[in-house]
């Protein structure tokens, strides 16, 4: 890691603000920092949270947005139903609204 | 040395519908004859992968869709021909395109004798709401390689450590295997073989060329489409994502059920 890379990974790890997560019947609160996605914020905080391709294909990481707002850069591993029901890919959202995020992996 | 058999022989008419088990299949560089040689395409699809498939409507894994003259599609006609009077043997004659007309029958019972008819599309369009068109090749429409495989301990293995029993047509492979248990008790040998080359029967040969990197098809149950994410929530925590391995085909040849495997 060059110090650019170092400065930049610094930056992206001020925590603006955590969300919950649900995790086998456990529930953890999870800081996240500028810009990332639930699911680096999730493995960050050193949470086995279900994930494969990272780049929203594979649908690993779906999980239920019980609360709060996302924004999602692809959302090709989601199937309408899945979409209609809330599910979401964590390895894609990113917090876009202020209201509380609660992100349920006990599908 | 022998390492294992074939138990079950599956090839998928229609790209994402319901697979069918046949008996023995020619195997040819591009895979199974009459696997996956119709496809929906979506035209608001991913651009690297457009097909309309489970992922986009789970119930799409109930459509069972199988071919007019299934015999005919097994096994090329001069098979013994190119085999006994042309060393190391050429390209068989595969049947001509009407061949391979294939009649689809929807979850509601729905019968259209030709995938090709208009009002199939046109019906899967109103259902789900996309634009959609049949796109047809003989040499097959994989996602990745033209052969998969995967055993029957290894789907045995996930169901066991998820509690819940598990259809190997999840897996939605071509060879479903049984190894030899005395030769190892690996249930998840198949990934260990990356890199090796097998001998499958009296002529197969296939390169096994890298885990099968798993998505949601696999939550589908074949027989309702139900989903169940925790198999694939399991596999990424616990397998790294992997179930099974895709193959490359080195020579071709025809393969049966119950065919031994050979570790070369």
């Amino acid at each position: 890691m060059n110090q650019n890379d170092k400065e930049h990974d610094k930056a992206s790890r001020l925590i603006i603000k955590s969300f919950r997560l649900t995790l086998d019947g456990e529930n953890f609160v999870v800081p996240i920092a500028a810009g990332e996605t639930l699911l680096q914020a999730a493995l960050a905080a050193g949470i086995d949270a279900p994930h494969s391709c990272t780049q929203g294909r594979c649908g690993t990481c779906m999980s239920w947005l019980r609360n709060g707002g996302v924004l999602m850069s692809a959302t090709r591993a989601l199937s309408k139903r899945n979409i209609e029901n809330g599910y979401v890919l964590a390895c894609q959202s990113r917090p876009s609204s202020n209201d509380p995020i609660w992100l349920d992996f006990d599908l | 040395m022998r390492i294992g058999t074939i138990e079950s022989i599956w090839r998928y008419p229609v790209k994402g519908m319901r697979g069918e088990e046949i008996p023995h299949v020619y195997t040819a560089y591009t895979g199974l004859m009459g696997d996956r040689i119709y496809g929906v395409v979506a035209a608001d699809g991913d651009p690297g992968h457009p097909w309309h498939t489970g992922r986009d409507q789970e119930e799409f894994v109930l459509y069972k869709a199988c071919y007019n003259a299934s015999e005919d599609l097994l096994l090329p006609s001069n098979l013994d021909a190119t085999y006994s009077e042309w060393a190391p043997g050429i390209d068989p004659l595969y049947p001509d395109a009407d061949a391979f007309k294939v009649n689809v029958e929807t979850p509601e019972g729905a019968i259209y004798d030709d995938i090709e008819n208009p009002e199939f599309i046109e019906d899967l369009e109103k259902i789900t709401g996309r634009s959609l068109r049949i796109h047809a090749s003989q040499r097959g429409i994989f996602d990745a390689r033209p052969v998969s495989l995967i055993s029957l301990s290894a789907t045995a293995k996930l169901g066991e450590e998820l509690g819940m029993h598990i259809d190997k047509r999840r897996f939605r492979a071509n060879f479903y295997i049984e190894w030899d248990r005395s030769i190892q008790d690996d249930p998840f040998y198949e990934l260990s073989l990356v890199g090796k080359t097998l001998k499958i029967g009296a002529w197969l040969e296939v390169s096994i060329v890298e885990r099968d990197p798993r998505c949601t098809m696999i939550t589908l149950d074949p027989d309702t489409a139900v989903a169940t994410p925790k198999l694939l929530q399991h596999l990424g925590r616990k397998h790294d994502g992997d179930a099974g391995v895709f193959a490359a085909v080195l020579q071709r040849g025809r393969v049966n059920k119950g065919d031994p495997i050979f570790l070369k």
